[in-house]
């Protein structure tokens, strides 16, 4: 499974040809407005720097301590650049099948761009697989992770995000995933990027008869995170839970639009998100329940709870549904708020001074996301990375 | 000696509704009082006010041991030697019952005897199974005052206000809350029981029986007040108070 293996003769010609039309469209883009409803919240008055796409990958940091109780194989791509060995890319056509062409700025420059997603496939699947994903230094990059899980089998991944120095840069990372019949999928992303890089992520997940999805998204870095995500349940059967943490701090902006897309019959989704934003951070939570008429016996749910621990923080939550078809079960419940008295007021009863009553509320508010993080370890490091935020915080006076 | 708890013109308001007014006790170490009145007559008021919940204008006098503990935040009342037992305890999802105590004792350095009690108060109550529980989320009526008991034991105060510990629980319950409150006994501790039914003090000795009506106590004795509580009801004193 080497590069050569996968972009055959034909396919690279495809690629060229897709790369140079991307090219071209992108001479009319300009950035996005936060007029159009997908755009929403975000301040888009930045340069995203097209002219400095990386063309070769930077120096590759060494591995840091997410990584050090992961048990399983490690993939680099850095700055875009797949650099491990015996790892390759993703066809065209695969890349072409998995993500669609939004048609925006960011979306086309991707395709103008991006040298090829890593591709995860058969024979990578046999252990967990850590993707690290690095940005090395101001050049904008295009990293791609495509996970194509094999009818019947069951693959774990992880995406991990990060800079590797403080420059600020801008990024356009995609997952894509296909998810065979009958198989399994847990697939983990955590975006760790410095707060000054603006990471304008794209996600698509496609789901085969009775496929399973566990998704688990932790936001802790960028100047911007974003995930615009669509889980695409196309098999009958197919069942996804979709879970997500993220602390904002400073002016950070972490922005979800996540899209659950019910096509087959008897497709299930349990989606939920917690949320908290202190200093100016903004968080956007934009969800929307989709079941086509073809997608009877859907049951679909979402979830987004949001905690402002600061007076300038703020947070967006914005559920929606749109159903087609008749015989389906469907909810949405989303709330933003300070911490709650009442459990201050209990838990300092019981002896609490008021910093460790609120650290504890803080800790209990994303256990129940954080629980269920399928590592151990790396579960341990995002609720000692978020902690920790919200201990220097405290400290600071900021909360 | 100083009673545990001395209390007197405590007044409490909400707004224009004046809540309790004038509450005068004394519960003095090694006792067990009990304070029942009607729904609505003040009581859990009483045993916020004197906790510290922000939500009440107060004004009096409460002392633990003699320190006067009105003005004090919250947790600063607790570590003088204040428990509240609650009426409807609070769940705190995602923080089990073990995290909750390892913080009790971060909070208190001065007291090194936690983890002891800990495996103490576990072992008396059988609490095993939920200290790796979510602190009260998803325990019946019986549990969540059995798991109020079992932090009681571990905070090891001087005061326990048990607001309501027998509401909710079926007779057997009410039975075992009873020994709970009974084992608590001890020359180091005052006790006050909250009820507004004489059910519990069956299974249990007090020393005294306070009644509260309209915010204020309007009679004081011992266990017999309880008993002609039972036949008659608070009429007498409701008609009398208004
Ligand atoms: N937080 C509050 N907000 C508004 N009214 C309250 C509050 N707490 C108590 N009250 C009122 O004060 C009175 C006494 O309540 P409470 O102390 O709960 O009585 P008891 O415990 O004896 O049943 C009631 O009329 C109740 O409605
Ligand atoms: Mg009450």
């Amino acid at each position: 499974m080497t590069t050569a293996d996968t972009i055959g003769s034909s396919d690279a010609a495809w690629m060229a040809e897709r790369r140079s039309a991307a090219s071209t469209a992108l001479a009319t883009l300009s950035m996005p407005s936060p007029r159009e409803e997908i755009w929403r919240y975000l301040d888009l008055d930045f340069d995203p720097g097209l002219a400095a796409a990386a063309t070769e990958p930077g120096d590759t940091a060494p591995p840091d301590a997410v990584m050090s109780g992961w048990e399983g194989s490690f993939i680099s791509v850095v700055d875009g650049f797949v650099v491990s060995e015996g790892v390759g890319t993703a066809s065209a056509s695969e890349s072409e099948v998995a993500l669609p062409d939004d048609g925006d700025l960011f979306s086309t420059a991707s395709r103008a761009f991006a040298p090829g997603a890593a591709l995860i496939g058969k024979g990578l699947l046999d252990t967990p697989v850590f993707v690290d994903v690095q940005s090395t230094g101001t050049a904008t990059s295009f990293p791609g992770v495509h996970v194509d899980v094999p009818a019947g089998s069951d693959a774990t991944v992880l995406v991990r995000y990060r800079s590797t120095t403080g420059e600020p840069a801008t990024v356009v990372p995609t997952v894509t995933a296909t998810v065979g019949d009958n198989a399994r999928l847990t697939l983990t992303v955590i975006q760790d990027w410095n707060y000054r890089t603006r990471a304008m992520g794209r996600g698509v997940v496609s789901l085969g008869r009775d496929a399973g999805l566990t998704l688990t998204e932790v936001g802790l870095g960028g100047l911007v995170g974003r995930l615009h995500l669509d889980v695409d349940f196309v098999g009958r059967g197919s069942h996804a839970k979709v879970y997500g943490a993220y602390f904002g701090e400073e002016d950070q902006t972490l922005d979800y639009r996540y899209f659950m897309n019910h096509i087959g019959t008897d497709t299930r989704c349990d989606m939920f998100l917690k949320g908290a934003v202190e200093d100016d951070a903004l968080s956007v939570f934009t969800g929307l329940i989709r079941i086509e008429e073809s997608g009877q016996k859907t049951e679909s749910f979402q979830t987004n709870r949001n905690l402002i621990l600061s007076p300038g923080a703020s947070a967006q939550s914005v559920p929606n549904l749109e159903i087609l078809a008749n015989d389906v079960k469907c909810g949405h419940g989303s709330s933003v708020g300070p911490l709650d008295e009442d459990q201050r007021y209990y838990l300092m009863s019981r002896g609490l001074t008021p910093e460790r009553a609120d650290r504890l509320q803080v800790h209990g508010f994303f256990e129940e996301v954080i629980d269920v993080i399928p590592d151990d370890s790396v579960a341990d490091w995002v609720r000692t990375r978020i902690n920790d935020k919200y201990v220097t915080a405290q400290q600071e006076g900021r909360v | 000696m100083n009673p545990a708890l001395e209390v007197t013109g405590l007044t409490a308001s909400i707004g224009d509704l004046e809540i309790l007014r004038g509450v005068d006790l004394a519960v003095p170490f090694g006792e067990v009082h009990a304070i029942m009145g009607p729904n609505g007559s003040g009581k859990s008021t009483l045993s916020h006010v004197l906790m510290g919940k922000s939500d009440y204008e107060a004004s009096g006098s409460a002392k633990i041991d003699g320190v006067e503990i009105m003005g004090l935040p919250v947790d600063e009342r607790a570590r003088a030697g204040l428990f509240e037992a609650f009426q409807y305890p609070t769940e705190i999802p995602g923080v089990s019952l073990d995290e909750l105590t390892s913080e009790m004792a971060l909070s208190n350095p001065d007291d090194d005897g936690y983890a002891a009690r800990v495996d103490a108060a576990s072992d008396r109550l059988s609490m095993d199974r939920f200290r790796g529980r979510a602190v009260n989320v998803g325990l019946s009526g019986g549990e969540k005052k059995r798991s109020e008991m079992y932090l009681l034991g571990v905070a090891n105060p001087k005061v326990a206000i048990l607001d309501e510990i027998d509401s909710g629980l079926d007779i057997d319950a009410v039975r075992e809350v009873a020994a709970m409150v009974e084992s608590l006994r001890s020359p180091g501790l005052g006790v006050v029981i909250i009820t507004h039914y004489s059910r519990i003090l069956r299974y249990l000795d007090v020393d005294r029986v306070h009644v509260m009506v309209g915010g204020r106590i309007v009679k004081s004795g011992g266990p017999e007040v309880a008993e002609e509580l039972e036949g008659a009801g608070y009429t007498e004193y409701v008609v009398r108070s208004t």
